[in-house]
């Protein structure tokens, strides 16, 4: 298979778009969903064929968008081990961090990326009429379509396992990687004037911290799990 | 015993695995009928809290009933909160159906977790999607996927013939087996060729009436102020799901007078372009109204997945009827004529182009319908001044948003309602709400009203001036 490398690669594209894609909605409805934002500044937009609510706040959607173009390349070269939306009180000290962990299986989806390439396109492209041998990009990225459809609605829910943030919050994300690669992130700036700094230990320790599982979900092509890590006494 | 089993099962969803609970996911789930689900919810809800008042239990209801306003009578369907059901019941004249549409633990925010909910399971029995439903249609059976567009053409308009038949007989068709509660189910809703639950059912036939009683007012050109405030309401409710049928206290005036046409015109309406030949030819088409269009995107994306080749004619054919204008005080559409069949843009994905070509081409199958303005018929690239938001950051050093009319070259369709007038009572926050759309940006639907001020306070608000 001498073309290994150039299909994982395709492949790697193909998982980090749809992270990406998926980490930006997710991203949206958390601000939406823990109030960090006041209501008026979200609309209702569609993601995979069901309601979500997105800002329209040009600066807040840059700097999202900012964020994970700066994410995209680490997910594509599977350096991403989990990345965080952390919610800070006025104090700057963590209450909330839903952390999206995150796994590519690295040989698993061998297959399926042949499968890819051989139909001649990397993403997902559909051909016509292309006889169904091993599972085809269709019914896997549709498949993937369904299991981030369910995190979305968890999300939506999560309210419910939650306690109220004290007013006056904030949010930041944080990407844990894996060792080489904020080497690397110093090097390639990806995008001007939109730094990345290594987060302080003040950002990431949160003190007497509960454990609340959201969802968790496993397919060929990536394995995730979310949960919310919450400070016992989130105060005001 | 038996009795136990469900209760046993609502409280494992609802509290353990913070589930949204709705009636018709209940009823795929248990594989009861949706009347038992309902009632199924309705016992939960009682017992748990009489047994513990304090038990954290968001519910939703599902209401329908008349709704004078401004004078007409209109049906109203909505999806409410607990804490806004008395309000809601109050404004209806005489409220037809009450019953729980779901529960969970969470409180919502909005209902877009309510669609999520359904969207799945509902995939997942496509095709016996109405085995637990209380909406029936006998004539609703797949078609064999061979048959032609020629021929299928030929089935909608015998569906569509079956289809009105169909709506006045299941009128007077009781229920289903379900036990009398506290809830007294719709009749209207049981009109509708089976596909989903009575809400949604009542909003198609609503629209199915509408876009019938549309296409005759088109030639009758009617105010235009029926549909505003029409609009207006379906924002203003915050479970957006309201069908409002102006058309309906039309339909009956009207319905001895154009009975016959009301037949003939859905056939017309069936707009393959091969039908697209006549002389007068008068495109008319449909301004979007932005939730309705939403909530039938929300059902249509469900609906375009649907393997039977003939609901996604039924489908197409309601896009096309769909996307007859809106009747428009200061639209020209009177010289349409009711058995004008080009006169209603062809939505099928790759139409052969028709004598008199459609305004823009119709690219999607699941869009935001095209809303374009009938003009002389000719095919124009027209520049259109569009309704669009800029952002920008004014001398204060806030951000402001803007809506503003802009031209534009109309080539493609997306072209949107501008003449949406009130949106009622929204907060002020959410002026600038937009409505939903695919993540494909489009020209911004907004008030019409640009002279009412975009109300930002709250939003240049976390800008703190201190």
């Amino acid at each position: 298979m001498t073309t290994l490398t150039r299909q994982d690669l395709n492949f790697g594209q193909v998982v980090a778009d749809v992270l990406c894609e998926f980490l930006e909605v997710a991203v949206h409805l958390i601000l939406y969903v823990r109030e960090v934002y006041p209501v008026g500044i979200f609309q209702k937009r569609k993601k995979y064929n069901v309601p979500v609510q997105m800002s329209c706040h040009p600066e807040l959607n840059q700097y999202i968008q900012d964020t994970l173009h700066c994410v995209k390349p680490l997910l594509e070269k599977n350096d991403v081990e989990k990345v965080v939306v952390v919610i800070l009180d006025k104090e700057h000290r963590p209450v909330e961090k839903f952390v999206f962990e995150i796994t590519q299986p690295p040989l698993l989806s061998i297959r399926s990326a042949s499968r890819l390439d051989a139909c001649g396109g990397g993403e997902g492209a559909s051909v016509m009429g292309r006889p169904p041998l091993t599972p085809s990009s269709d019914s896997l990225l549709s498949h993937v379509e369904q299991l981030l459809r369910a995190f979305i609605l968890k999300i939506s829910v999560c309210d419910a396992v939650l306690d109220h943030n004290p007013p006056g919050c904030t949010f930041t994300v944080l990407v844990h990687t894996r060792e080489a690669a904020t080497r690397n992130m110093e090097k390639i700036q990806v995008i001007k004037d939109f730094p990345w700094i290594l987060a302080d230990e003040q950002d990431v320790h949160m003190h007497d911290p509960r454990l609340i599982p959201l969802k968790t979900m496993t397919s060929d092509i990536l394995k995730m799990q979310l949960y919310v890590e919450e400070r016992a006494h989130k105060g005001s | 015993m038996a009795d136990q089993l469900y209760l046993e099962n609502i409280d494992e969803f609802v509290t353990d695995q913070n589930k949204i609970v709705t009636y018709k996911w209940l009823s795929y789930t248990l594989g009861v009928h949706v009347n038992q689900a309902k009632q199924m919810l309705y016992d939960y809800v009682e017992r748990k809290r009489k047994e513990n008042s304090g038990a954290q239990l968001h519910v939703t209801y599902l209401v329908s009933g008349s709704l004078i306003q401004n004078g007409h009578s209109c049906h109203k369907v909505a999806v409410v909160r607990e804490d806004k059901l008395e309000a809601v019941k109050s404004k209806l004249a005489v409220t037809a159906s009450i019953h729980v549409y779901s529960i969970q633990k969470a409180m919502l925010k909005d209902s877009g977790p309510l669609f999520n909910t359904d969207y799945d399971i509902l995939k997942s029995n496509l095709q016996n999607c109405s085995k637990f439903s209380a909406i029936q249609c006998a004539a609703a059976v797949p078609r064999a996927p061979a048959e032609s567009s020629s021929s299928s053409k030929k089935f909608e308009q015998s569906h569509l013939h079956m289809s009105s038949e169909t709506q006045a007989n299941n009128e007077l068709t009781t229920n289903g087996h379900g036990p009398p509660a506290s809830k007294q189910v719709s009749q209207q809703p049981k009109g509708i060729m089976g596909m989903f639950a009575s809400k949604a059912a009542a909003k198609t036939q609503e629209t199915n009436k509408e876009t019938k009683t549309e296409a005759k007012e088109v030639t009758n050109a009617s105010a235009a102020g029926n549909k505003a405030p029409g609009k207006g309401n379906m924002m203003s409710n915050f479970f957006g799901k309201a069908a409002m049928n102006k058309f309906k206290v039309n339909l009956d005036s009207e319905q001895a007078v154009k009975e016959e046409k009301i037949v003939e015109q859905p056939t017309v309406s069936v707009t393959e372009p091969k039908l697209a030949t006549p002389a007068g030819l008068k495109k008319s088409s449909k301004k979007a109204e932005p939730v309705k269009v939403l909530q039938k995107e929300k059902k249509r994306g469900k609906r375009v997945a649907l393997s039977d080749d003939e609901t996604k004619e039924t489908e197409n054919m309601r896009k096309k009827r769909r996307r007859i204008k809106l009747p428009e005080s200061d639209s020209s559409e009177d010289e349409v004529f009711p058995d004008s069949p080009g006169a209603y843009e062809a939505e099928s994905p790759s139409p052969p182009p028709p004598p008199s070509p459609p305004l823009e081409p119709v690219p999607k199958t699941e869009p935001e319908p095209p809303s374009v303005k009938s003009s002389s018929g000719e095919n124009k690239r027209k520049r259109k001044r569009v309704l669009k938001s800029k952002t920008y950051l004014d001398g204060e050093g806030c951000i402001v948003t803007e809506k503003v009319y802009e031209s534009e070259s109309c080539t493609d369709s997306e072209e949107e309602l501008n003449m949406k007038t009130s949106s009622v009572h929204r907060p002020p926050a959410m002026t600038v709400k937009k409505e939903p759309r695919e993540e494909r940006k489009g020209p911004k639907k907004g008030t019409a009203a640009l002279g009412k001020a975009n109300r930002q306070v709250s939003i240049t608000g976390f800008f703190q001036r201190k």
